[in-house]
């Protein structure tokens, strides 16, 4: 028996030797790195100790992107979680054509991030842009819709939790086709009426899909990096980077490799203790049932 | 009387979920529609996107059709098989000799893999980026591969365990009596077990690495090694002036296209597999 054991540590190593090699030595490397002066490319590079951390409280580019990176990430798992119940509600119920929706719905989130926010840069120009030809027709604006940071960031969000609003559909479709029968039958025996029945039976009992939505919404959001790229390039004047965008800019761009990592390992540590509270409150609202 | 009354409510019931579809679905189509119709337009055209072409041009598809896209699409396929094998193959091996070693050094390493998850590629690109350099992987399609086949280790191992554990150990025991070993138990009894969330696992990891734009755009450099991604980049980022936005858009439509029809083809796989997922 020792020996099958032994077996099956062997089959677990090329896993394992891989996740050191790219992605623990990276995360090691970056650390390492996030106490250096650094170009990038040169040999040499300068110990600074804190220094990158420290600078980071004092660039408003890193607050201004932390809060566009919370913005897109709770926003984002906002408008997917209502929206993404919302139509799930609609496609649980009997009518033709409700597979087209389901398919439909989810259809965006087969398509490149990138790809998504090239197509929607062509709806949001000013120019011949689809928003603004739509507003034309009932003899509105044009409106400049990326004019400045805090539209560019809201759209950004709204395209977002548009392309991906079918996780959260099938996420609770899946959780409502989960509940009892006989739970709605008793409710509906009492007399509870359909809101009563939705926010005292369905929703206490789709709690587990509530965890799953919103956790996996908030990691996507706070991870946003490709739409905003093809969306807005960040602008208007870097005011719509999420953090992610903006440790590629100062690495490839700007040549601060030592203060993109920091960076880095702040973004980490956001995700983390954004994550671990959230996970850990929603777990104790499960229902069992 | 009643039956006519209660026919009449049932309608008046429906009536606002065509509605209300109808409003989704057309949210939900426009952005496609408005890249189909660029592509189908005449450069010269700048007539309004809401409205068809004042003339078709179907020209921009065979344009686009270069040996640099079938170059890319050659590129775009490699990623994919050589992402999908390694991922895939080593993932689940793991996620067998996790569940199966049964000590508590394998809920530490399965818990570790929830933390990996939710780290951002980005907040890792410096590290990352240095490391490739380091190994000579730029411009290289196999650097990438064992880049983004590690990144997905972590999530296709998590999967696999919540599958392996369903799975009774009374059928490696009986393998075992019969003198296979654990490898020949894993491929020919375990895997077979497997092809469920294996298809479904296959498609998710091969649209996100046809997909990925991230490491290509900053590891694959030369046009040569070019993915059909940063092909359709390149297609739209030289449209000031000098190129095409109408065979850019005609590209960007190909290079989707494979993704759509799969959907399409294996939506039941998918949708499953993101149940899956999510809810285990």
């Amino acid at each position: 028996m020792q020996k099958s054991k032994r077996a099956y540590i062997l089959l677990t190593i090329p896993a394992i030797v891989m996740v050191v090699a790219f992605i623990a030595f990276p995360l090691v490397n970056g650390i390492l790195t996030s106490f250096y002066k650094w170009n990038g490319y040169s040999q040499t590079r300068r110990f600074i100790g804190l220094s990158n951390y420290l600078s980071a409280f004092q660039d408003t580019y890193f607050w201004r992107s932390l809060i566009n990176t919370l913005i897109y990430g709770f926003g984002s798992t906002l408008l997917q979680n209502v929206f993404g119940l919302l139509i799930a509600l609609l496609v649980n119920q009997k009518f033709r054509g409700r597979n087209a929706v389901r398919t439909i719905v989810y259809m965006p989130i087969m398509i490149s991030g990138f790809i998504m926010g090239l197509i929607l840069y062509y709806c949001v120009q000013l120019d011949g842009g689809v928003w603004n030809d739509l507003l034309a027709l009932i003899g509105a604006g044009p409106i400049y819709w990326m004019k400045t940071g805090a539209r560019a960031t809201a759209i950004i969000t709204l395209v977002n939790s548009w392309q991906y609003l079918g996780l959260c559909m099938i996420i609770y479709l899946a959780g409502l086709q989960n509940i009892p029968k006989m739970y709605l039958e008793a409710a509906q025996i009492d007399g509870v009426g359909k809101l009563g029945e939705f926010f005292h039976i369905t929703l206490p009992l789709l709690m587990p899909s509530v965890t799953t939505a919103v956790i996996t919404n908030l990691i996507g959001g706070f991870k946003l990096y490709d739409v905003i790229v093809s969306l807005s390039g960040g602008g208007p004047n870097r005011k719509s980077l999420s953090l992610s965008y903006y440790i590629q800019l100062l690495y490839f761009n700007d040549e601060k490799a030592g203060y993109a990592a920091a960076i880095g390992v702040l973004l980490f540590f956001i995700i983390f203790i954004i994550s671990w509270p959230i996970n850990q409150f929603l777990k104790k609202k499960e229902v069992e049932y | 009387m009643s039956v006519a009354l209660s026919m009449k409510k049932k309608k008046t019931h429906h009536w606002w979920k065509y509605l209300v579809s109808v409003v989704i679905l057309v949210i939900y189509l426009l952005p496609i529609y408005v890249l189909l119709n660029m592509s189908l337009r005449d450069v010269t055209d700048i007539g309004s996107r809401l409205y068809l072409p004042e003339h078709f041009n179907f020209t921009n598809y065979p344009n686009v059709l270069d040996s640099q896209f079938f170059n890319a699409i050659k590129n775009s396929l490699i990623l994919m098989a050589g992402t999908v094998i390694f991922q895939l193959g080593f993932g689940s091996m793991a996620a067998y000799g996790l569940t199966r070693s049964h000590n508590r050094l394998s809920k530490k390493i399965s818990s570790l893999n929830m933390g990996i998850m939710m780290i951002p590629g980005l907040a890792l690109l410096v590290g990352t980026y240095s490391l490739m350099v380091k190994i000579h992987a730029v411009n290289s399609l196999w650097g990438l591969i064992l880049l983004s086949a590690a990144g997905g280790i972590p999530g296709t191992v998590f999967m696999y365990m919540n599958f392996i554990v369903s799975i009774p150990t009374a059928l490696d025991d009986a393998a075992s009596i019969d003198g296979a070993n654990v490898f020949r138990t894993y491929f020919s009894i375990i895997m077979p077990q497997l092809k469920a969330i294996t298809i479904t696992q296959i498609i998710m990891t091969a649209v996100g690495s046809w997909n990925n734009y991230l490491m290509p755009v900053f590891l694959l450099q030369k046009k040569s090694k070019f993915t059909i991604i940063l092909m359709i980049k390149s297609a739209f980022d030289s449209k000031g002036g000098l190129g095409n936005l109408p065979e850019a858009a005609a590209m960007c439509v190909l290079g989707m296209l494979p993704i759509i029809i799969l959907y399409l083809a294996m939506q039941k796989y998918i949708i499953e597999g993101q149940i899956d997922s999510s809810v285990k």
